[in-house]
């Protein structure tokens, strides 16, 4: 006891050391490192998974442009497809227009040669009947009499054959 | 100029002594609490000034404690431990780098002449203080040892039976065993109380005998005695932990 006494050591006081470190490391413990190491955790959760969304979003952006190109690459496809097609059916329909063209000139120049035809045809046996009634005048006139009408026109017709 | 191995009492509170290093211990303890009280309200997941010092510091012990563990469960045991320890004995220790050291306090009449009673001593350079954490320390060791591998196991470190193997060897081990943790009480206190003690005296003297430019030299090395033995408590208590709980094997 006279060695302690001399080191200072006193029961009293070392008794309001160890209460006063206790009270130390249970406030430390509950107000500091407790929500630090929380915190730190916590810091370490969110960077991780920031990480992992900054990956993800990496990938499907990836993703998106992969299929952005694949798209276009149809749509250019598609495009000439319907490029394509148009082009045929323009040329088949010029085509069959021209036909058409053709046919329907074809037919209408039938149908003028055939009116024209008929017309000839027409206007001939006109003059032909002028020519009669014209020479039976003249002839009326040239002998004076009148034959029977019907032998005359025979006769005339055969004439003018 | 007074040099006493004892912290002095200032005055008595009944029949308490209330001594100069109880003080320091007190305003330590004081400034420790206010600071984690700031710090927890004004804690945010994006670390800002004060919180960014601690952070550093902590992240540091964590790495430190992991190297010395190797395992994420006994790192989280001991973190609060170790680290409340390091940093109560590195301001406890820095108290002495205050200016008025040795200088302010009240004179007392003792045995016929006047001694000058200082308010400031380091906290550390007081046996009661580093015994409090010497033993905090060993018997915490103990009881995390004793919940960790259980009791029959764990005090069978200390008694083993000498009929067996290795018969009175083994029996004389265990009984080096429990003078070893006895030591630890005793190399714990002391070493920190002789070296903060003999730093405290160093500086008085230095300043008795020089009181202008020579003592900043002493100073610094306090400064670095102080943080070196914080450091040493704190890492042969960590030290003392993982033995604790892990296994022996006969």
């Amino acid at each position: 006891m006279e060695l302690l006494n001399n080191l200072g050591i006193n029961g009293s006081l070392l008794l309001a050391q160890l209460i006063n470190f206790g009270i130390l490391l249970f406030v430390l413990y509950k107000f500091a490192f407790g929500p630090v190491l929380k915190m730190l955790e916590d810091r370490t959760k969110k960077i991780e998974k920031g990480l992992k969304d900054a990956e993800a979003s990496h990938k499907k952006l990836a993703e998106i442009s992969e299929k952005e190109s694949a798209v276009l690459v149809e749509a250019r496809v598609q495009a000439q497809e319907i490029i394509k097609k148009a082009e045929d059916m323009a040329v088949t329909q010029a085509q069959s227009i021209v036909l058409t063209a053709r046919e329907q000139t074809e037919k209408m120049l039938a149908v003028a040669q055939k009116q024209i035809e008929q017309e000839k045809e027409k206007i001939l046996t006109e003059v032909k009947l002028e020519v009669a009634g014209l020479v039976v005048m003249a002839t009326e006139k040239i002998i004076h009499e009148k034959l029977d009408s019907t032998k005359d026109k025979e006769l005339i017709s055969q004439i003018i054959k | 100029m007074e040099i006493s191995l004892a912290p002095e009492i200032i005055f008595h509170m009944g029949h308490f002594p209330i001594t100069n290093s109880l003080l320091m211990t007190l305003i330590v303890s004081g400034i420790i609490i206010i600071a984690s009280i700031v710090l927890r309200r004004n804690l945010t997941l994006v670390p800002k000034g004060f919180q960014n010092i601690v952070e550093y510091v902590v992240e540091a012990f964590l790495g430190l404690i992991d190297s010395v563990t190797q395992n994420k469960e006994q790192t989280k045991k001991f973190f609060p431990f170790v680290v409340t320890i390091f940093i109560f004995v590195i301001l406890s220790n820095w108290i002495e780098l205050v200016p008025g050291l040795g200088t302010v306090g009240i004179n007392e009449v003792k045995d016929g002449h006047t001694i000058l009673v200082p308010f400031i001593r380091s906290a550390s350079a007081d046996l009661n203080v580093t015994l409090a954490i010497a033993l905090i320390s060993v018997f915490t060791a103990q009881f995390m040892g004793i919940a960790a591998i259980g009791l029959a196991r764990y005090s069978g470190k200390f008694f083993v039976n000498p009929f067996r193997k290795p018969y009175f060897i083994g029996t004389f081990v265990g009984i080096l065993e429990i003078i070893s943790e006895g030591a630890k009480i005793i190399s714990f206190s002391f070493r920190l109380f002789g070296n903060i003690f003999a730093g405290e005296v160093l500086l008085i003297v230095m300043l008795n005998l020089v009181p202008y430019l020579v003592p900043v030299p002493f100073l610094l090395l306090e400064l670095f005695v102080g943080f070196v033995q914080a450091l040493v408590f704190a890492m042969l208590t960590l030290v003392f932990f993982k033995m604790a709980v892990t296994a022996h094997d006969h």
